[in-house]
C-alpha cells in the first residue's frame, strides 16, 4: 500500500471536440454521416503526455496561460474528468478547493448551504456539525449565517465555501483559483490556513494566475504550456521561465505610436555585468517622428507587465530623430536572477507616445533572494541591505 | 494559440485509458455518498417549498385536482368500467403512481444537465443526481399517499386487507422508474433536444398508461403483453385490484413486469456507466 497523499499522472492525454460543442440530435446525425463519408471528427488535445509525480507533503504550483490545460489536469486529478489515455493515481482523501458556488441554492440559508457544501466536498453531516462554529467564525459570517444566501455578497458566498473546505483535513488538497474573490484580509487568512494545512503534511496542488501567491505557497512548480509540461522543478525556476515567456510574447507587439524604441542596454556602471547592490546603468535609444515631450517610465519586473518598481523622468525630444535616454541606479536592489525592463513614454494627458512594452532582459549577479516564510506572499523580490542587532549586540549575517 | 487538430500524434494505443467498472463497487460507491443524496434532496425540497405560501400543500393539491378532474371527466362523461370500485379512488391510484413516475422522469431526466455546475467540479458518483430526484419524488409520493388516506375517509370507504401487498408493487414501480431515470438522465446529456421531447412523451404516457382507464379492458394475452411493455400498468392495476376490490396480486402480470423492469434497470445502469466518463466533457 502506498502512503496517502501521492498524486501521480503517467502519460495522461485528454482530448476535446474542436467542432461545435452543442449536443443535439442533428449534430450527432451530421457527425455520424460525415464519419460514414470517411471524414474524421475534429478533436484537439487539451493535455498531451503529462507525466507528473507529487510526493506526500509536497506543495506544487501549477501555472500557465489561459487554456493551457491547468484546470483540465486538475479535474482529471480530482476524478471529475477521465483521461483519454494514461494513468492517474491519487491516494488518500482528496479535497478540492474549488469554486462550488454553483451548488449553492440562493433560497437556502447560509446554515443550510454549509451542510450542502460539506456534503459536496465529502464531509459527513456529523463532521460539519462538529466544526460548524469554527467554519462560521472562519468565514466571519456569524451575523449572516441564518440569512438566505441570495442576500449574501459574492465575497460572503466565496468565504463560506472556502471556510467549509478549509476544515476538510484532506490528504491531498487541490486548489483552483479561488483566492481571487476575497478581499486582501481574507486572502491572507486563506494563505494562513493553507500554511497550516501544509504543516500537517498535506499534499498541495495550487493553480493560480497570482504567481506571487503560488511562489509563497509552493516549493516546486509545473508550467503547463498548451497542454504539455514545459518546465517542472523548483518554483522560482519554473516561474522565471514562465515569466520570460510572458515577456517574449509581449515583445512581439509592434508599436504604433510616434515614438519607437530602437535599442536598450543594461549593464554595470563600469560596463561590466550587473551586480546586486552596485550601481547600474540603463540606456535607451528612442526614435521619434515629431518633436514631443512626455514622461518616460521604466519598470523592472520578473517578466510580466506588472513591475516591482518604476522610475521615471520628464523628457523633451525637441527634434525628430534618435535620442538617447540614460539612467543610473545608484544601488541595484535586485537579487541574483533574470529580470526585465519595461518602458513607456506618455504625454501630459496620459496618452501613449510609446506604449508600455518590454525593452530588454538582463541578468543580475549577486546573492540569492532570501526566502520568505511559507505562505507569505512577497509581491516584489527586492534585495535590501540590512544590519541587525539582538539585545544591542550586532548580529553578523 | 492553436493546438494541433490532427490526431496523428496521439498516444500509443496501449496507453488508452480503460475504466474498469464493477457493479458491486459502483453500488458501494453510491451507498458511501448516501448523505450527499440526502442533503441534495433536502436542498431541492426546502428550496421548492420555501418560497411558496402554501408550502407542502403543493404536494397535495395536484393529486386532489387530478382526481377531481378525472372523476368529473371520465366517471360522469365517459363512464369507465372500474370493476365496481368508486371512480375517485380508482383514479386516485392511477394518479398516485403516474405522478410519481412523471415527477421522477421530469426532475431526474434533467438532473445531470441541471447540476452541470456541480458535477463539473465535484467528483462523486453521478448516480447521485438521478437518485436524488427519485428521493425527492418519493417524498411527494408520501404526501400524496397521506392524501389517499384522507380520500378513503371522506368517501367513507376502507381499503381491503389485500392492500398489504403494496410493498410488492412499490418495489416494482421503483425498479422500473429508476431504470427509466438512469437511462434518460445520461442520454439527455448527449442528446439535449430530448429535454424538449420529454413533456410530450409524458403527456402521451399519461394516456397510454391505465391512469384513467382500466387495464382490465384489455383482454387475455394482450394484457400480459401490455404488462411486459409497461410495468406501471401492472402497478396501477395491482393497487386497484388489491386495495379496492380485495383480489390477490395477479402474479402473471407482476412476473412479466418484474422481468422487464429488472432487465431495464441493468441495461440502463450499464448505459449510464458507459456514458459517465464523458459527462463532464460535454456538460
Amino acid at each position: 500500500m502506498s502512503p496517502d497523499g501521492i498524486v501521480a499522472a503517467e502519460h495522461v492525454w485528454k482530448r476535446f471536440r474542436s467542432d461545435r460543442t452543442r449536443a443535439l440530435l442533428r449534430d450527432h446525425y451530421l457527425r455520424f454521416t460525415s464519419r460514414l463519408r470517411g471524414e474524421t471528427a475534429g478533436w484537439r488535445w487539451a493535455l498531451r503526455d503529462i507525466d507528473v509525480r507529487i510526493e506526500p507533503g509536497e506543495a506544487v504550483g501549477l501555472v500557465g496561460a489561459n487554456g493551457s490545460g491547468k484546470s483540465t489536469l486538475l479535474k482529471i486529478l480530482t476524478g471529475v474528468m477521465y483521461p483519454y489515455a494514461g494513468r492517474v493515481t491519487v491516494t488518500g482523501r482528496v479535497g478540492a478547493l474549488i469554486e462550488v458556488r454553483a451548488g449553492v441554492h440562493p433560497d437556502l440559508t447560509g446554515r443550510e448551504n454549509t451542510y450542502l457544501f460539506g456534503s459536496l466536498l465529502g464531509l459527513s453531516r456529523a463532521d460539519v456539525t462538529r466544526r460548524f462554529d469554527d467554519i462560521v467564525a472562519f468565514a466571519e459570517l456569524e451575523d449572516a449565517i441564518d440569512r438566505q444566501v441570495k442576500f449574501f455578497s459574492s465575497g460572503m458566498q466565496m468565504r463560506l465555501g472556502f471556510a467549509v473546505a478549509a476544515f476538510l483535513e484532506p490528504d491531498v488538497l487541490l486548489v483552483d483559483e479561488v483566492l481571487a474573490v476575497g478581499d486582501a484580509a481574507f486572502q491572507q487568512k486563506c494563505l494562513d490556513r493553507m500554511r497550516g494545512v501544509l504543516a500537517e503534511g498535506t499534499t498541495l496542488v495550487f493553480v493560480s494566475h497570482d504567481l506571487e501567491a503560488v511562489e509563497a505557497a509552493c516549493r516546486t512548480g509545473i508550467w503547463l504550456d498548451r497542454g504539455e509540461v514545459a518546465v517542472q522543478g523548483p518554483i522560482r525556476e519554473v516561474l522565471g521561465a514562465y515569466r520570460s515567456r510572458v515577456e517574449e510574447e509581449a515583445s512581439t507587439d509592434d508599436s504604433s505610436g510616434p515614438v519607437h524604441l530602437v535599442s536598450t542596454t543594461a549593464e554595470g556602471a563600469t560596463g561590466g555585468p550587473l551586480r546586486s547592490g552596485k550601481p547600474a546603468a540603463l540606456a535607451f535609444e528612442l526614435r521619434t517622428e515629431m518633436p514631443l515631450q512626455g514622461t518616460f517610465h521604466v519598470g523592472i519586473s520578473e517578466g510580466t507587465a506588472t513591475p516591482m518598481f518604476t522610475i521615471q523622468t520628464e523628457v523633451d525630444l525637441g527634434t525628430p530623430g534618435e535620442h538617447r535616454v540614460a539612467c543610473e541606479v545608484s544601488s541595484l536592489p535586485l537579487p541574483r536572477g533574470r529580470f526585465f525592463a519595461w518602458v513607456g513614454l506618455f504625454d501630459a494627458d496620459g496618452r501613449d507616445l510609446l506604449g508600455w512594452r518590454p525593452a530588454t532582459a538582463f541578468e543580475v549577479d549577486g546573492p540569492d533572494l532570501l526566502a520568505a516564510p511559507t505562505a507569505v506572499v512577497r509581491r516584489a523580490p527586492l534585495l535590501i541591505e540590512s544590519a541587525w542587532a539582538l539585545d544591542d549586540e550586532p548580529l553578523d549575517r | 494559440m492553436t493546438v494541433a487538430d490532427d490526431l496523428t500524434d496521439g498516444p500509443p494505443p496501449e496507453l488508452r485509458f480503460r475504466r474498469r467498472v464493477s457493479l458491486v463497487a459502483s453500488i458501494r460507491a453510491v451507498w458511501a455518498v448516501r448523505e450527499l443524496v440526502r442533503t441534495l434532496a433536502e436542498r431541492d425540497l426546502r428550496a421548492r417549498y420555501k418560497q411558496a405560501v402554501l408550502g407542502f400543500a403543493w404536494a397535495v393539491v395536484p393529486t386532489i385536482a387530478s382526481v377531481v378532474l378525472f372523476t368529473v371527466l371520465f366517471d360522469r362523461v365517459a363512464e369507465i368500467d372500474t370493476g365496481g370500485a368508486t371512480y375517485a379512488l380508482f383514479a386516485y391510484f392511477g394518479v398516485l403512481t403516474w405522478s410519481f413516475f412523471s415527477n421522477c422522469v421530469n426532475i431526474g431526466g434533467n438532473s445531470l444537465v441541471g447540476n452541470v455546475a456541480i458535477l463539473n467540479k465535484v467528483a462523486c458518483p453521478r448516480e447521485v443526481f438521478p437518485l436524488t430526484a427519485v428521493v425527492t419524488a418519493s417524498v411527494d409520493w408520501l404526501v400524496a399517499a397521506v392524501t389517499g388516506v384522507l380520500l378513503f375517509l371522506v368517501l367513507a370507504e376502507a381499503p381491503h386487507v389485500q392492500v398489504l401487498w403494496l410493498p410488492v408493487y412499490l418495489a416494482l414501480q421503483l425498479t422500473f422508474t429508476i431504470g427509466v431515470v438512469l437511462l434518460l438522465s445520461s442520454v439527455i446529456v448527449f442528446l439535449r433536444d430530448l429535454r424538449h421531447a420529454l413533456p410530450l412523451l409524458l403527456q402521451l404516457g399519461l394516456f397510454a398508461t391505465p391512469v384513467v382507464w382500466n387495464l382490465r379492458s384489455i383482454q387475455g394475452g394482450g394484457r400480459v403483453a401490455y404488462a411486459a411493455f409497461n410495468p406501471l400498468g401492472t402497478v396501477i392495476d395491482g393497487l386497484r385490484s388489491t386495495a379496492l376490490l380485495g383480489h390477490s396480486p395477479d402474479w402473471q402480470l407482476v412476473g412479466v413486469s418484474t422481468v422487464t423492469s429488472v432487465t431495464l434497470l441493468f441495461f440502463s445502469y450499464w448505459v449510464f456507466k458507459r456514458l459517465e466518463p464523458g459527462i463532464a466533457d460535454v456538460a
